[in-house]
């Protein structure tokens, strides 16, 4: 499937780079399960046209999931989703989660939950995921 | 480094009468980048780019265009540039298709085809004297007039102050077009950070007539943080961090904006046993950082040191 540039949206004025708004992005749909490997990105230039970037800042988002292995060059053809494979060890992986579940526990006890009732919606997000 | 710069300036010096506004401008620009140049009123901006340009003489320091020196550029070297003043002039009386003749008829490599498109992009009339134009067709048509002879160098001082949001989308969509082949050069001054975070692929701060930052956007977003420490337990008193570009403390919240190159804030969060939240800034708060600091200053009692460069 090729995936359309309407798939992506970028804030020019965040903090954050828009590259690495474009490396969050991609990243959602795999994980969400909406794009596919074998799936094709949009050409640089389709995907700097429609949301009226520079085309180097989606070079460079493209390179950048190249080297992790997210994308690959298919050549002649663009970039495709590649097969998934978690990258870096267990640990260094355990410590980019924990801030995420860590501002969920937060808002949790702010709403006055008890552990039980977090841990049980924890375990039916699992189930349902 | 110096293979393809486009633009090159060395201790660029200019004075007028007592009052120095470039203090030592040292900018290099490669060949495909689109600068944005960022300055606060006053820094020096237009100064700068009509230097560059040899539309005015400079006191000292070295300006090149295209490798050659901006006061005596060679007639092919204009054939490669593009300029658009602040303030456009055209002949009022002039017909718009009249005045793009005119200036095609200065240029070899002047595509007419390039500019009609433009021009019926813009919503322009042809027929229409350029006197009946509204200062932001005016404007637009200058930009165009600029771009007719695809000129591999093209500088803009605030293209877009007078644009409606439409057009402005619409010529910052033309410069991504333009640059997209990686062969030309764009550099334009703008007040507009948005607009720089758009397009640009590098930025030029200005401030007190030197180049106070220059390099690629995304790494400046990279770089610059604000940082929000909560102390556990030292006393507020001996909390300092040299390196900063504002410091403020109250209470035992420190809230620090920093160069991530220049202070570790894993370092800093141990020595002073502190929670730490970091903050990523956008353009104009990191512009405000970098130029606004004598203004937050005055009210943080802070010594606010530390320059990028």
């Amino acid at each position: 499937m090729q995936i359309s540039p309407t798939r992506f949206a970028v804030h020019p004025s965040s903090g954050v780079p828009i590259y690495r708004q474009l490396i969050e992005q991609v990243l959602a749909l795999i994980v969400s399960g909406q794009v596919k490997p074998g799936d094709m990105l949009p050409s640089v230039r389709e995907m700097g046209s429609a949301l009226g970037v520079n085309m180097m800042t989606v070079s460079k988002a493209y390179a950048r999931l190249e080297a992790d292995g997210v994308v690959e060059r298919a050549r002649g053809r663009g970039m495709l989703i590649a097969e998934q494979t978690p990258q870096g060890s267990v640990a260094s992986r355990l410590a980019e989660f924990q801030p995420v579940l860590e501002q969920a526990v937060i808002r949790g006890r702010q709403l006055g939950l008890s552990d039980r009732q977090i841990k049980e919606m924890l375990q039916e997000l699992l189930k349902a995921n | 480094m110096s293979g393809n710069a486009v633009i090159r300036t060395e201790n660029l010096r200019k004075s007028f009468g007592n009052t120095a506004v470039l203090n030592g401008v040292n900018l290099e620009i490669q060949e495909g980048q689109i600068v944005g140049l960022l300055g606060s009123n006053g820094s020096g901006k237009t100064t700068l780019l009509k230097c560059l340009l040899g539309l005015l003489r400079t006191d000292s320091g070295i300006a090149q265009l295209l490798g050659e020196p901006s006061w005596d550029l060679t007639a092919a070297a204009k054939e490669n540039l593009g300029y658009v003043p602040q303030e456009v002039v055209l002949m009022p009386w002039m017909t718009v298709g009249d005045t793009a003749s005119y200036t095609g008829a200065f240029y070899e490599h002047w595509q007419p085809k390039r500019v009609e498109r433009l021009l019926t992009q813009g919503g322009i009339d042809s027929k229409k004297s350029v006197g009946e134009l509204s200062v932001g067709q005016r404007q637009k048509l200058a930009s165009i007039l600029a771009m007719g002879h695809d000129p591999r160098l093209l500088i803009l001082d605030e293209p877009v102050a007078s644009l409606d949001p439409v057009a402005r989308r619409q010529f910052l969509q033309e410069l991504i077009d333009l640059a997209q082949d990686e062969q030309h050069t764009v550099l334009f001054s703008t007040h507009i950070t948005s607009d720089v975070e758009r397009v640009a692929s590098h930025v030029a701060i200005l401030v007190d007539g030197q180049v106070e930052y220059f390099g690629e956007l995304d790494e400046l977003k990279d770089r610059i943080k604000r940082v929000r420490l909560t102390l556990r337990n030292s006393s507020p008193e001996s909390l300092r961090c040299p390196e900063a570009i504002r410091s403020v403390v109250d209470g035992n919240h420190w809230l620090l904006s920093i160069d991530q190159t220049r202070v570790d804030i894993q370092t800093l969060s141990e020595r002073y046993d502190a929670d730490v939240r970091v903050e990523d800034l956008n353009l104009e708060e990191i512009f405000i950082e970098l130029c606004g600091q004598e203004a937050v200053a005055s009210v943080s009692h802070e010594e606010p040191e530390a320059s990028l460069t």
